[in-house]
């Protein structure tokens, strides 16, 4: 399977390798590979990084910018390769590390301890001390010299819990600055900000910029990158492709680098078609605040797929309708049925069945076997009528999907989380297949597993369909959306902004919806 | 990917070794204590102090049990103690009334069950820590028992209110030469019995029920369990009832051998229950935990105490050696949960 795929040579003819003298790197990374168990995270990545510079890195999800900053910053250490930081070659062996030396990374979920202070958290582990106490005043002093260097009216005595997400983050780079970063690295930082907010985020990356710290620059909103960013580094699959000036390029051409040309033989032909058939469907489903008037059919033998960006809501209307969070109002209708589902009991005694984003949070017990995990939603079906469970049932029905599904496992007793991130997804699978369930929603079924796995996920929904089964696929990934669905369901901050043929539209139309330039009642 | 599956096998069997290791490594303690008792003192290996420690070790053995339950769902039931007691005093005070014994009995079982039904009500329904929940249960139990007994123990029950705890089958006592009864066989004490019975029928209840397997997933992950369908907080309410009962029970059997409700009976006990589970390799993280690793685990801290008694080292002594015995245990439990 994996030999058959086409890799796209990196354009490497046009990257940008100009060395001026006065723009020597700060950061160079290169050769950087990271193998984790099964799983080839990076292959031979190349970063470089200049003093004053913004440089995007960009990439989908599962590309292996998040695996190259954990090595960058020190949390994971690289197999091959090297980092060069100011001319010097470094293995940081922690974040502390990383950080002493002015590496400093900016999480999207910020890492401020809510109920203590400004000033506590910039200084958090390495608190001024007069003698054995901590010296609160010249901490809150200094905390304050770096708050109002940002023009941030906050006082650094505020607790962290009264600041609104976009202060908290101008804690962290407050944070950043008092840690003397010449290495900054901002994961998603806009990504619950407001416009204003974003604007005041900008301002200061420029002034970041012109005090000579370098700046990666790490974002899913390809059109913000025009107004701060100077280079782009885009990743593909663990692999380098292109870094490019951002004048050169338009953001097309970053889509197109981040997406690849192969993309055709990621996805298996589709061999199951659409009939007229309407098997379930939703009505002005609402939940207070989350979402509103949320309606969409299904029909037989269709992939109905959700699109949006990160909270638009697709996974809370998927987790209501099957009673996992509560809703307040709507219907949910399964083969002309209308359900009355109040928890994911009555979802799944209707047939509905949930495969969450996140296997190891909410989808596995991975402390317990593949066949305890494949017969867990459906125990009445290998227990007799006493409520005794029959061994010989649970196995032959574990085993039935063990080979239905290819599940790589040593035996039916093996501990899932020993497994790959593939087969857990297959058990998982597994589970709903052997509940009978008739219409199955997959959110982010793909993150996380390998190429080969994802395209064995990607047969299997097809066959899903085929049999008549309602397949509703969640996914951040649009090129998943183009290439495995039949119809779109575009989200947009809580509500539906327009229903698409799949194949009468495009990434960039996708987008639009999803970002609330184009709604399907205007 | 060949060498991936390789990969995983290769840490499949370390994980196996690893864990019939710690099985075997609880079990080796357990005879090497048994060894070295023996060979430091030589009433430890008769007869008759074997049914003794086995006696001792059944009221561990009962709260252990439900505690291995509570312990798999990742919760903890510190009122147990406590909860005996309470059980125990109604069904003195019950019997006291003229009710037939194994009625009152009956009803102080009842009562432990009643306890364990509120702190399952509290975790579930009020969404209590187990930890908090309990911990107010054992003083509610602890001073219900005494508020209803006046703090004074409950006496004169008659001998039949004796005989579960102090009754055995099939003793064989020979009138000796010199006129006094000589025992030939001491006998197997009810106590004993309905241990291992309650042990066969915890462990089916644990590996063969749709309730069991439930406590298990719940434990691993409960959220997963949830959005399978999995009734979690009925299921949770059973262990603490289960809990709830083993301990009434427990207590009927103390109180019976002593043949008077203590309303003080049990304090501290929940801590042998924990202890005894967590030896057998119950995990406090939870979804980890078996009745055959408890029923060891109470047998360890039964035998370390009763020998450590036969050699005459203080009380004191036995306490720090069993504290380090439950770190020692743990650690090695910890070490197998690392890879």
């Amino acid at each position: 399977m994996l030999t058959n795929q086409v890799r796209p040579v990196p354009d490497t003819g046009a990257t940008v390798m100009t060395r001026a003298a006065d723009d020597r790197p700060i950061l160079t990374a290169t050769g950087i590979t990271k193998r984790f168990p099964g799983v080839l995270a990076l292959d031979n990545v190349h970063l470089e990084l200049r003093r004053g510079e913004v440089h995007a890195l960009c990439g989908e999800n599962g590309a292996g910018k998040s695996t190259l900053m954990k090595i960058i910053t020190g949390l994971y250490q690289t197999d091959e390769g090297e980092v060069v930081f100011k001319g010097e070659k470094r293995h940081f062996q922690s974040i502390q590390e990383a950080q002493a030396v002015g590496i400093t990374m900016i999480h999207q979920e910020l890492n401020l301890v809510p109920h203590l202070t400004v000033a506590e958290n910039i200084y958090l582990a390495r608190e001024p001390r007069k003698g054995l106490f901590i010296n609160n005043r010249k901490m809150e002093a200094d905390a304050q010299v770096y708050l109002d260097r940002l023009k941030v009216n906050i006082k650094a005595s505020d607790p962290v819990l009264s600041l609104t997400v976009a202060r908290q983050q101008m804690v962290e780079i407050a944070k950043a600055l008092s840690l003397n970063a010449e290495v900054l690295i901002m994961d998603e930082p806009t990504s619950s900000l407001t416009e204003s907010e974003i604007d005041r985020l900008f301002e200061i990356i420029q002034e970041l910029k012109a005090q000579g710290v370098g700046i990666i620059y790490i974002s899913h909103r390809l059109d913000e990158l025009r107004r701060i960013v100077d280079r782009v580094t885009v990743m593909r699959d663990g692999r380098y492709v292109s870094t490019r000036d951002l004048a050169a390029i338009t953001v097309d051409d970053i889509v197109a680098a981040m997406v690849g040309r192969a993309l055709e033989d990621k996805f298996p032909e589709r061999t199951s078609t659409p009939t007229a058939e309407e098997i379930f469907a939703v009505h002005g489903l609402s939940r207070d605040k989350v979402f509103e008037n949320i309606g969409f059919t299904l029909r037989r033998g269709e992939i109905l797929g959700f699109a949006g960006l990160m909270g638009a809501g697709r996974t809370e209307v998927a987790r209501a309708i099957f009673g996992a969070d509560p809703k307040t109002r709507g219907t949910v209708t399964l083969a002309g049925r209308a359900l009355d589902i109040r928890s994911p009991i009555d979802a799944i005694n209707a047939g509905i069945a949930y495969l969450s984003e996140d296997r190891k949070l909410n989808g596995l017990a991975v402390r317990m076997s593949v066949k305890d995990n494949i017969t867990m939603a459906n125990m009445a079906a290998v227990t007799d009528r006493f409520g005794f469970i029959n061994d010989a049932a649970e196995r032959k029905a574990a085993q039935r999907y063990v080979g239905l599904l290819n599940i790589k496992t040593p035996s039916l007793t093996q501990i899932v989380r020993n497994l790959s991130g593939g087969n857990q997804q297959k058990v998982v699978i597994g589970k709903w297949l052997f509940r009978d369930s008739r219409v199955l929603f997959f959110d982010e079924p793909t993150r996380g597993i390998d190429v080969g796995a994802k395209f064995a996920i990607y047969q299997l929904l097809d066959k899903l369909a085929r049999d008549g089964v309602g397949v509703i696929l969640i996914t951040s990934e649009l090129p998943e959306i183009l290439g495995m669905t039949d119809r779109v369901v575009v989200f947009h901050e809580g509500e539906v902004t327009g229903i698409l043929e799949t194949r009468q539209t495009s990434q960039e139309e996708i987008m639009q919806y999803a970002s609330g330039v184009k709604h399907m009642s205007c | 990917m060949a060498i991936t599956e390789i990969g995983v096998q290769d840490r499949k069997m370390n994980l196996d070794r690893k864990d019939l290791i710690q099985k075997f490594a609880a079990l080796a303690g357990l005879v090497l204590l048994v060894i070295a008792f023996a060979l430091t003192s030589t009433a430890f290996l008769t007869m008759s102090n074997g049914v003794t420690i086995a006696l001792q070790t059944t009221s561990i053995a009962f709260l252990g049990f439900g505690a291995t339950c509570v312990i798999i769902t990742g919760g903890i039931d510190l009122s147990v103690g406590s909860v005996l007691a309470l059980a125990g005093v109604v069904a003195g005070m019950v019997a006291k009334e003229g009710i037939p014994v194994p009625i009152a009995m009956a009803v102080g079982v009842i009562a432990g069950g009643v306890c364990g039904l509120i702190n399952g009500l509290i975790i579930t329904r009020m969404r209590l820590p187990p930890f908090i929940a309990t911990l107010g249960m054992m003083m509610v139990a602890r001073g219900v028992a005494l508020q209803i007994t006046g703090a004074r123990p409950v006496s004169g029950l008659g001998e039949s209110f004796g005989v579960l705890g102090n009754g055995s089958l099939l003793r064989v006592v020979e009138e000796g030469a010199n006129g006094f009864p000589k025992v030939v066989f001491p006998g197997i004490p009810y106590p004993v019995i309905v241990m291992v019975v309650l042990a066969i029928v915890i462990a089916i209840l644990l590996l063969k029920t749709t309730f069991g397997r439930h406590l298990y997933a719940i434990g691993s992950n409960e959220e997963a369990a949830r959005l399978s369908g999995v009734n979690v907080a009925r299921t949770k309410i059973g262990a603490y009832v289960l809990a709830g009962l083993l301990a009434g029970l427990c207590g009927c059997v103390l109180m019976s051998r002593l043949v008077t409700a203590q309303p003080n009976e049990g304090v501290a006990y929940e801590l042998d229950a924990i202890a005894s589970a967590v030896i057998g390799g119950t995990s406090l993280v939870g979804g980890v935990g078996t009745i055959s690793g408890t029923v060891i685990g109470a047998f360890i801290i039964g035998i370390l105490r009763n020998g450590l008694n036969m050699n005459g080292v203080s009380s004191f002594i036995q306490m720090i050696t069993i504290g380090l015995v439950i770190i020692v245990t743990v650690w090695i439990d910890q070490m197998r949960n690392r890879k």
